[in-house]
């Protein structure tokens, strides 16, 4: 059986997603109010690290 | 050792590689062999060449001229000339190009040749689809015409589905189900993560983020879609006709309460726009009372404009005894929200490409007159 290999770059993204996803459950809760002023850097945040990953896992 | 021996010993040198030349070919040719030249020279499938020819063409017709350039500058095979003279065809084929891109542009540019703007699009589409294939496949776009439309297509697909997902996410999301798409958004999180850790999902990142940050920009502004869509217009005749609430999904919404009459003091009133303009016009004696909030766009309070990203108004100035006062809760998610008065001769004709931007009200230097003389701006 060939060996299961973790790739980063989904996992980084996923688990941003996974956030963006628990932030707009939390809005639609009304327990917090998102914004813009919040999301973008946490939108930037989320492709930055999943493009670093991206590279890195190519690098090596 | 002798001298003879050394004589003998001397490797013998290489021949010079002979310098590649790019050429017309004679026996493999459509019109003048160009493309053809171009596919051995790059050792790429002729076929791509043509069919980029045949789109540029359409494309504002630099196709034709580049042809035409291409003949001039690429010699036939086995007419190779003079090192000398090919660099002065060379120049003064670059400088007929020139003169003719130069006439090009003045004579396309005034409608003569129109069918671009219906290719340029599809080549749009196809160079994106290359792209996004890259990127969720990593295959280089290299090879024959068959691989790359391949790729093309690959690369369409994931786009349909990409666009799909951030459809259907956003309109669940501004359809009221913020928490069913949040739900759906932390699946899709999962599932991609739970492919990381079983060695795949690579192609899985640009649908997931497709589906989520479209969802995430809906909720963060309070897009709400309920109401329809259309231009919506309100005209109460009286304060009994004036509702507490206004609500739209997407478009144009004006209430207009110049002709309502209102009594005397505070008239509580609720605007919800999801998507679009939303206008709020009162007579001159009438005061506002503004706390708004606009996701993405501009808030037009009489003279007072404020723009950009979770734009909020908050103006609560006080009427004079005997003035009516609305207090506004307006929320648009995205677009704009304007509040003013027009007398009948000042009413704008609805021009919906007329107006550069800014809807076809336009408040400035209007003020809130309807409120004590300190807060009239």
């Amino acid at each position: 059986m060939a060996g299961r290999r973790l790739q980063i770059a989904p996992l980084v993204a996923g688990l941003g997603v996974i956030l963006v996803g628990v932030l707009v459950l939390l809005d639609a809760q009304d327990v917090i109010s998102l914004s813009f002023a919040a999301l973008a850097p946490l939108a930037c945040a989320v492709l930055g690290a999943t493009l670093l990953a991206s590279g890195l896992t190519r690098s090596g | 050792m002798t001298d003879d021996d050394t004589t003998q010993i001397q490797e013998p040198q290489p021949e010079p590689k002979p310098q590649r030349r790019m050429t017309r070919p004679r026996d493999d040719r459509v019109i003048a062999g160009v493309c053809s030249g171009l596919g051995r020279y790059f050792n790429v499938d002729p076929v791509l060449f043509r069919v980029a020819a045949v789109a540029l063409i359409f494309f504002g017709g630099a196709g034709l001229i580049l042809y035409v350039a291409a003949v001039l500058l690429i010699p036939n095979e086995g007419e190779e000339r003079p090192e000398t003279r090919r660099n002065r065809d060379r120049a003064l084929a670059i400088v007929g190009v020139i003169l003719l891109v130069v006439a090009a542009g003045s004579i396309f540019s005034h409608g003569v040749f129109h069918v671009g703007w219906l290719f340029g699009p599809f080549l749009f589409i196809a160079l994106v689809a290359l792209g996004v294939w890259w990127l969720v496949s990593g295959e280089r776009p290299q090879g024959d015409a068959g691989r790359i439309a391949r790729s093309i297509a690959r690369g369409i697909g994931v786009l349909i589905l990409c666009f799909a997902l951030a459809l259907g996410g956003a309109w669940l999301a501004g359809a009221g189900g913020g928490t069913a798409a949040a739900i759906v958004v932390i699946a899709a999180g999962a599932i991609l993560a739970g492919a990381a850790l079983e060695g795949y999902g690579r192609w899985l990142i640009l649908p997931a983020l497709s589906l989520a940050l479209p969802v995430a920009v809906v909720s963060a502004a309070n897009i709400d879609l309920h109401g329809g869509a259309g231009d919506k217009s309100y005209v109460p005749a009286s304060a009994a006709q004036v509702r507490d609430s206004y609500h739209l999904g997407a478009g144009r919404l004006v209430v207009d309460l110049r002709d309502a009459k209102l009594p005397p003091g505070d008239r509580p009133l609720k605007i919800r726009l999801g998507v679009g303009e939303a206008i709020l016009l009162v007579p001159d004696n009438v005061c506002v009372a503004n706390k708004s909030k606009v996701g993405v766009g501009v808030i037009d309070n009489f003279n007072h404009s404020n723009g950009g990203v979770d734009v909020d108004a908050a103006d609560q100035p006080p009427a004079p005894p005997g003035n009516a006062r609305i207090v506004l809760d307006a929320n648009v998610g995205l677009g704009r929200l304007g509040i003013g008065h027009y007398d009948d001769g000042r009413v704008f004709v609805h021009k919906p490409f007329g107006h550069a931007g800014r809807g076809d009200y336009n408040f400035a230097g209007q003020s809130n007159t309807g409120c004590e003389a300190t807060h009239g701006g």
